[in-house]
């Protein structure tokens, strides 16, 4: 057997291991004949439960693939020594990188790679020193979609690193891999690439279908679906169980998320051509008024909610559904963390009322209810070492490692087209902890529902305060009505954008 | 006496020597800060340039006519003197009450500290979720004692959200001026009491002659060190409501935060915090005028 | 004072109570450390009976305590094995140090001011209280290119800096009214018997006012170990404390509870053998600060 046939048959094994459906013994003469014993599972024979046994730590055993190791090894050479520095949000690839993967590299280069886990907010404060005293204190940036246009300057193109240093390109990393549709929703701003597409949560719906069948009901496909079926969840089981879950924590950029799904969704749109706030027109009050209908149907503490509180909702039983990361699909499935193990459902996101296109937008903001929030990682221009910094963004984004992400970071939505082909991630679609069983979803509505905010330098004041800060105070009933509330931040996001 | 004797005398009896260490730091570390704040208020980040830029008064023009300021304003003295004064109060109600010797009040003494060794950031996420309105503790026990209805979520409804924010820096900080003040207690001489005692004086007349004068040193020391960390009230805010709902409990120091980091408006975020500070000042000053402290 | 012995009674209930009340948010919290997510969000909310589990711990301080498999099967947010135990060590260094350093300079400056009258005294103390004024974002960006210049970003010796110079105007105060209250007419003696200011300071006046550099270095130590904007605007990857660490348990995919609270729980711990070290001299020291009005 090939290397990777052995891991993609372990990693089969393992699975079945996972489920229950084959002994510990049976599973350790399997793999040994594999020549992969337990040691190479890193889980010991000491007196560990193996019913318990997670996937990722079996996958332990699955590893970068011999030929990225050998082509770190030979240009990684002249950098050994070089230490690398990163600051990035707390997501489940920077999650694996650091905790699992960079090791590798590390191995292989000799070059150090420190990475600082920080929320969003607190990288944004990081880049934003680094970038306006020009220190180069990072040698990488995560940035994410709402910042694109912000740091557009301050990273190099990636596409241009490649043609300018073709001996330091990654053969096979193939940069026309990522996904059209991230390169366009994250990546770009103007003409440039502000690096490449790093991770993609995106807005996918999710459902209890224990509770759906229960009731008769189907999966929503329109709007006004979804609006009633959470009525008539909440109806017969609230305030034990509520319909819908959503994000609404005032002032937090989630609530500005949710409200631009909503709004695309109905017809409308966060810019006119012309640049000026268009969430006050006809289908902007629209959207917020079904917004407020749909609310009257959610938990109370939503108002308090960013995604966390949403997610833990539904995870904990206490809503039957969301429009919201795909990313939480995975945990949801954890049966030790949460009660809904097995029993929620992934679909695309409902079909929108009416759709504006890109030409009826500003600002490069695409209209769609899956809603984006994808980042890219991208090399400081600023850097001290930027050859290195391009070999690490290249290993962390090609196809194998991605893979690995995939699976050992917990089913999180890869940006590269070839890696949700990948037999390894395809091998983790089953019920349990890190599954893949949501990324077709994913990737569906990445190629045909996506929606990307506008690019400007202003949008991180008013993605994050301008908008869900009225927002907040309108559903706080600090406004007489939504078109007042519309209105209000029309005016306000006229005068941030005037200067 | 020797001669050199003499000389090392006259030198150490400048306060100089014993004062440069405390002062080159400070200098250094602050009035390098402050200048460069006050040089930053008259100019703002240009995103486009990637650099600053001279833009005169616009800044403090801005300020004037800023309705968010304003209201951040309202916010902040609102938060500082509501937790000043339950601070105060309870501070000096539990330092009374703890000061005897009965069982296990040193212990109790002890454990009351612990409030204070918890990161206010930690603080803040430990109340988020005990006030959270569907998993909260504290929902569920205001929920069960009928103090609350479950409908109404404390950290997003304007009318309660700052008492959510207060029940945390409260819980927090009491301990910190029950500390104070115990020890200040416990210092007091026993005489004055005794000889109220035999005038027939009731305890609320000795709080009140005796106890308050003789603490108000400490009272002064208490409420100047607190008073200024509230003034830049910032962790809480930040980690339990984001300023919200709204604007209900969107202080000063967040709004400078936010203008500097999330807006990348140096200028601006620099105004902010001069204004901050000169209030600070003022009030400071005030309060150590009326109440005659002299260091 | 004499109290009946039913007062005696209601007020022991009373203190136990208050402090009960106060502590309930400690139990609750060290209790989280102790959960599974889904005991912690549950209606009604759980007080005590939950399946206790050690996993958090195991997966903050990746060490196996025997019941689970250590933190090798799961993406910790924190980044991986023994990411938090050398937090903890940053967090005890940088607060140990900071605080003799502010102590030490606090200490040789109260002194001064305490027993030394000179011009503009006043205005001077007032000045040194006003360095605590500043808000910390308006400190920390300057500091930042400061300390970018030096050499200091990311480094013991800076946050040391930082953390000591915060605690001055705090540490001056309290010491200067320590240092007032030992009568002045013991240094002029000693000064007439031909001691020099620097001998008395050592060995007279320091001795008597050790309660009170003790209470002085406990507060210190507690606002160094719990202070969150500097550390988090001066530090980047090779040292952090406790309170920015504890932000890392925010991810993208939701707030890390049951590690955030396992952290939090533990870092109680050694802030906490510090207080009870000086428990004793801090009541006595805070004491004799306020004998004189």
């Amino acid at each position: 057997m090939k290397d990777k046939d052995r891991k993609l048959y372990l990693s089969s094994l393992t699975d079945k291991l996972v489920r229950g459906e084959m002994g510990r013994r049976d599973f350790l003469r399997l793999s040994g004949a594999l020549g992969l014993g337990a040691g190479a599972l890193g889980m010991g024979l000491g007196p560990r439960p193996y019913l318990g046994v997670s996937s990722a730590q079996a996958q332990e055993a699955v590893q970068p693939s011999a030929d990225v190791i050998a082509w770190l090894k030979e240009v990684g050479k002249p950098f050994a020594g070089t230490t690398l520095k990163l600051a990035t949000e707390s997501t489940p690839p920077s999650n694996a990188i650091n905790s699992q993967l960079k090791k590798y590299f590390e191995e292989a280069t000799g070059i150090k790679v420190e990475i600082e886990v920080l929320p969003l907010e607190q990288v944004l404060q990081k880049l934003t020193l680094d970038v306006a005293s020009s220190l180069g204190t990072y040698d990488l940036y995560y940035i994410d979609q709402s910042w694109a246009a912000s740091f557009s300057q301050d990273v190099f193109d990636p596409r241009e690193q490649i043609s300018a240093k073709p001996d330091l390109a990654m053969p096979n990393y193939n940069i026309d891999d990522f996904l059209p549709a991230l390169v366009d929703g994250i990546a770009m701003y103007e003409d440039r690439m502000v690096g490449v597409p790093y991770d993609i949560p995106i807005f996918i719906m999710i459902y209890r279908k224990d509770v759906y069948e229960e009731l008769g009901l189907k999966a929503p496909t329109t709007f006004e679906e979804l609006y009633n079926n959470s009525k008539a969840i909440t109806d017969k089981k609230g305030p034990n169980l509520f319909g819908y879950a959503g994000q609404m924590k005032s002032g937090h950029y989630a609530l500005e998320c949710e409200w631009t799904s909503m709004l695309w969704g109905h017809g409308g749109s966060i810019f006119r051509t012309d640049g000026t706030f268009s969430g006050n027109d006809e289908q902007g009050i629209a959207a917020l008024d079904y917004y407020t209908k749909l609310k009257a149907t959610m938990p109370p503490g939503v108002d308090g909610w960013t995604w966390d509180g949403q997610g833990q909702a539904v995870a904990q039983g206490v809503a039957a559904s969301m429009l919201s990361w795909g990313e939480f699909f995975p945990y949801f499935d954890d049966p030790t963390q949460t009660k809904v193990s097995g029993l929620c459902e992934a679909v695309i996101p409902p079909q929108p009322i009416a759709l504006r296109t890109v030409k009826d937008t500003g600002y490069g903001e695409i209209p769609g209810v899956g809603h984006q929030g994808g980042s890219s990682l991208a090399v400081s221009k600023y850097s001290k070492s930027p050859d290195a910094a391009w070999l690490f963004m290249q290993w962390a984004t090609c196809a194998d490692t991605q893979a690995l992400i995939t699976v050992l970071g917990g089913g999180t939505g890869p940006t590269r087209a070839s890696v949700y082909d990948d037999p390894r991630v395809k091998a983790n679609a089953r019920v349990g902890a890190g599954t893949t069983r949501h990324l077709p979803v994913v990737r569906e509505t990445i190629a045909k529902y996506m929606g990307s905010e506008p690019d400007l330098p202003e949008w991180a004041q008013l993605s994050s305060d301008t908008i869900p800060v009225s927002l907040g105070k309108y559903f706080a009933g600090g406004y007489g009505s939504s078109k007042e509330a519309m209105d209000d931040i029309a005016a306000q996001v006229g005068e941030v954008l005037k200067g | 006496m020797s001669v050199a004797q003499v000389k090392r005398i006259s030198i150490s009896d400048s306060p100089i020597p014993w004062l440069l260490p405390l002062v080159s730091l400070l200098v250094v570390f602050t009035i390098y800060p402050l200048i460069y704040n006050i040089w930053l208020s008259f100019h703002e980040f240009v995103p486009r340039k990637r650099a600053l830029q001279f833009v005169g008064v616009d800044n403090w023009v801005q300020l004037w006519n800023d309705a968010r300021f304003w209201s951040s304003l309202g916010v902040t003295f609102a938060y500082f003197v509501i937790a000043l004064a339950f601070e105060l109060a309870l501070g000096m109600a539990i330092a009374l009450l703890l000061d005897a010797e009965l069982p296990g009040f040193g212990a109790l003494r002890a454990f009351l500290s612990l409030t204070l060794v918890i990161p206010p950031a930690i603080a803040g996420m430990m109340f988020l979720l005990m006030e959270d309105p569907q998993f909260g503790a504290l929902t569920y026990i205001l929920n069960s004692l009928g103090l609350l209805d479950k409908s109404i979520p404390i950290l997003a409804t304007s009318s309660t959200a700052l008492a959510g924010v207060l029940l945390a820096e409260i819980w927090q900080w009491t301990p910190f001026m029950v500390l104070i003040f115990l020890a200040g207690l416990r210092s007091l001489p026993t005489e004055p009491y005794e000889a109220a005692m035999i005038d027939g004086a009731s305890s609320f007349q000795m709080f009140r002659r005796l106890t308050l004068p003789m603490m108000s040193r400490v009272i002064a020391v208490a409420v100047l060190i607190r008073g200024i960390d509230l003034f830049r009230v910032f962790d809480y805010v930040f980690v339990m409501t984001s300023g919200g709902p709204g604007t209900a409990t969107y202080s000063l120091s967040l709004y400078a935060w936010q203008q500097t980091f999330s807006f990348i408006k140096w200028g601006y975020g620099a105004t902010l915090s001069l204004v901050s500070l000169v209030i600070i000042m003022v009030l400071a000053n005030i309060f150590i005028k009326v109440f005659k402290v002299r260091w | 004072m004499h109290m009946s012995a039913g007062q005696r009674t209601l007020r022991t209930i009373a203190g136990w109570l208050v402090v009960g009340l106060f502590f309930f948010p400690i139990y609750f919290w060290t209790s989280v450390a102790f959960r599974d997510a889904k005991d912690i969000f549950s209606w009604p909310p759980k007080f005590f009976e939950f399946p206790p589990t050690v996993r958090n711990f195991e997966q903050v301080f990746g060490i196996s305590l025997g019941f689970g498999f250590g933190n090798q099967d799961v993406v910790t947010p924190g980044g991986g094995n023994f990411y938090m135990a050398p937090r903890l060590w940053d967090s005890i260094v940088i607060a140990s140090m900071s605080t003799v350093l502010a102590v030490v300079v606090a200490t040789l400056a109260a002194y001064s001011l305490s027993r030394m009258d000179f011009r503009g005294r006043h205005h001077f103390v007032n000045w040194v209280l006003s360095t605590r004024m500043m808000p910390p974002v308006a400190v920390a960006v300057p500091m930042f290119f400061i300390f970018k210049q030096f050499n200091l970003l990311d480094t013991y010796t800076g946050i040391i800096l930082v953390h000591g110079l915060m605690n001055l105007p705090l540490a001056v105060l309290l010491l200067k009214s320590f240092f007032d209250d030992i009568p002045a007419e013991i240094d002029e003696s000693a000064l007439l018997d031909g001691a020099s200011r620097w001998t008395i300071f050592r060995r007279i006046v320091l001795p008597m006012a050790k309660g009170g550099i003790a209470a002085t270095a406990v507060l210190c130590f507690i606002f160094s170990w719990t202070e969150f904007l500097f550390v988090l605007t001066l530090t980047q990857t090779s040292i952090k404390t406790v309170p920015v660490v504890s932000s890392t348990f925010v991810t993208s995919i939701g707030t890390a509870w049951g590690n955030m609270a396992a952290l939090g729980a533990a870092a109680i711990v050694p802030a906490f053998i510090v207080i009870m070290l000086v428990q004793r001299h801090l009541v006595r020291g805070l004491t004799m600060g306020s004998l004189k009005q």
